[in-house]
């Protein structure tokens, strides 16, 4: 489903010179897995997120990145959203004077156009909201003020899957949406994930922790350091890594 | 009155807003006489411009009215008084238009406000443009109150401002009475070739007064801000609570918002704030909605709006707050 071949990608800073982060990183995610990337930290991890998603100030030099086939790279960040592509932020923005709703329901309807899909109705509408929100345990007066504004870290992290349940896209990357979370919240969240689950989905879930994958259980674990997978195996890797940390593991690798 | 005797980027109060260099185009405008008591050049010209009907004067005693006034290209121009009586409540809504026209683009207008004790005004100026952005209009609009409040008094004030070759709203409040509220909001646009300026003064003569002011603005290249604020505090203002907000938004490389905020004490037990803020969109929010599938115009759009619309206040009427929105959603809507 996702297939990153041999990645290299700088990050252009506005004020500074550029600096490589991504130095060759090759990765396949089929559809209807999970997969999870550990790593140190600067090891790569967000830049990747950020190319995946188009975001400016980050430029791919070499390598592919493709999503069933077809290239990401070079597509507008709203066209790569309407292709199914979504990430969890690390840290979401507070974006003031839009309520949580309004964006949702903008958002939905912009995928859809681009899509060549009819909009969602607003009866239909209340109903996913109202059904996300409860299974996330989500006071629905929280979603009529405006997005992420006053809101906790734990308040963003729910609403960002909130917006996944919502939006329902086909590749997701969740990055560390488990800091900031207690093992509560946690749970919410990983049940929130977990149905988002399906044969034909795929997930790069981006964390420090083991912790996170207790509950979203992956399929594979890969091991990020200085640019590259340098290690990757079955979810057992994540307790090994626990147990013995980044620098045992990367001196055996 | 000569065009030599209109203020110029010389005047410390014009400094940004050259209406001399403005109005040189048109000085045949400028005839009568000048002698005019010591108001300022608005209060003058508009009296000027506005001799044909003479002064108007309006006394308003009904609770809860809504006077509408309308200036438009071609009018003369507009200068009078209004009296809110003790205890009464009223609306003014003054509309500004520009509508495109060739006919004397130059539209001055003045007022003197009293509002007596215990009494409630909210003031409404819109200064609409139509002429289609980016394009050149010789218009000038001019606007200027002056208002007491008694005590007690109640003053709310919304403008928006979409500017015109030059454009100035202008307000002068001055605080008589002990215990009074002001609450002033206002927003700008300014597209290419345009010019808005948002300058007030509050006089704080009594005490206890509280006031709040936030006018927020947008500029594109090519387009001007202006704000200047000023709560002057005298020392009979003791127990003032006062606070001015102006933020602004460039929204491209070459527009260009100037603004001074002044504070001026002689009271010692006030509290008095001010924050002054000019920037850019935040490229990471921008980054956030268009991660979610919203298009980039529609996330600059989406985000440009709120930060506008957070200075229409909760006291506006619902018709006249959805016509506000409906123009600043068309300013948005247009290319750049």
């Amino acid at each position: 489903m996702l297939e990153l071949k041999n990645l290299h990608a700088k990050v252009v800073p506005e004020d500074g010179p550029a600096r490589e982060i991504l130095k060759g990183l090759s990765l396949t995610v089929p559809a209807g897995e999970v997969h999870a990337i550990m790593g140190p930290n600067g090891a790569g991890k967000s830049t990747l997120s950020y190319v995946l998603t188009g975001k400016d100030g980050y430029e791919v030099t070499s390598g592919e990145a493709l999503l069933e086939g077809e290239s990401l790279l070079g597509m507008e960040p709203e066209v790569r959203a309407a292709k199914g592509v979504f990430l969890s932020f690390q840290y979401p923005m507070e974006i003031a004077g839009v309520p949580v709703m309004t964006f949702v329901r903008a958002a939905m309807n912009s995928q859809r156009k681009r899509r060549g899909e009819p909009e969602v109705s607003a009866p239909d509408f209340l109903k996913l909201s109202k059904a996300a929100a409860a299974k996330l345990r989500i006071d629905p007066d929280m979603l009529k003020r405006p997005l992420n504004v006053g809101f906790s870290g734990g308040e963003k992290k729910r609403l960002e899957i909130y917006q996944m349940l919502m939006i329902e896209p086909r590749f997701m990357i969740l990055d560390e949406t488990d800091s900031g979370l207690d093992i509560d919240a946690l749970k919410v969240v990983a049940e929130g994930v977990n149905a988002l689950r399906a044969p034909g989905r795929g997930m790069l879930v981006i964390t420090h922790y083991q912790r996170l994958l207790d509950h979203i259980k992956p399929d594979r674990v890969h091991i990020l350091s200085a640019g590259r997978i340098v290690k990757s195996g079955g979810p057992e890797l994540a307790h090994e890594l626990e147990k013995s940390g980044y620098d045992q593991i990367l001196k055996s690798a | 009155m000569q065009l030599l005797d209109l203020p110029s980027r010389r005047s410390e109060a014009w400094k940004w807003s050259d209406l001399r260099a403005a109005m040189a185009g048109q000085d045949d405008v400028l005839i009568g006489s000048g002698e005019l008591g010591g108001e300022g050049p608005i209060a003058a010209l508009a009296q000027i411009m506005g001799d044909a009907y003479g002064p108007s004067a309006l006394e308003i005693t009904a609770p809860g009215e809504t006077f509408e006034s309308r200036i438009t290209e071609g009018d003369a121009g507009q200068y009078g008084s209004v009296i809110v009586k003790a205890g009464a409540t009223a609306t003014l809504v003054e509309r500004i238009g520009v509508a495109g026209s060739r006919l004397r683009p130059f539209l001055p207008s003045f007022s003197r406000i009293t509002v007596e004790p215990g009494a409630t005004l909210q003031r409404i100026v819109v200064q609409e443009n139509a002429v289609a952005a980016g394009e050149a209009h010789p218009a000038i609009v001019l606007n200027e109150a002056v208002i007491t409040l008694g005590k007690g008094s109640t003053f709310r004030q919304f403008v928006l401002g979409e500017g015109a070759k030059l454009a100035r709203i202008e307000t002068s409040v001055t605080i008589e009475g002990e215990g009074v509220e002001v609450d002033m909001k206002g927003v700008y646009l300014a597209s290419a070739k345009r010019h808005i300026d948002l300058t007030s003064r509050v006089a704080h003569a009594a005490p206890g007064a509280n006031v709040r002011q936030l006018v927020r603005g947008v500029a594109r290249k090519g387009g001007r801000g202006v704000f200047q604020g000023k709560f002057l505090v005298e020392r009979a203002g003791q127990k003032t609570d006062a606070a001015m907000a102006h933020n602004a938004l460039l929204l491209e490389e070459g527009a260009e918002v100037f603004a001074k905020p002044e504070l001026e004490i002689y009271a010692d037990d006030v509290a008095c704030a001010h924050g002054n803020t000019a920037g850019q969109l935040d490229e990471d929010a921008v980054f956030y909605l268009r991660q979610r599938g919203i298009p980039d115009v529609e996330a600059r759009a989406m985000i440009t709006r709120a930060f506008l619309i957070e200075a229409i206040p909760d006291w506006m009427d619902e018709t006249l707050r959805a016509n506000l929105e409906a123009r600043i959603d068309a300013w948005l809507g247009t290319p750049a």
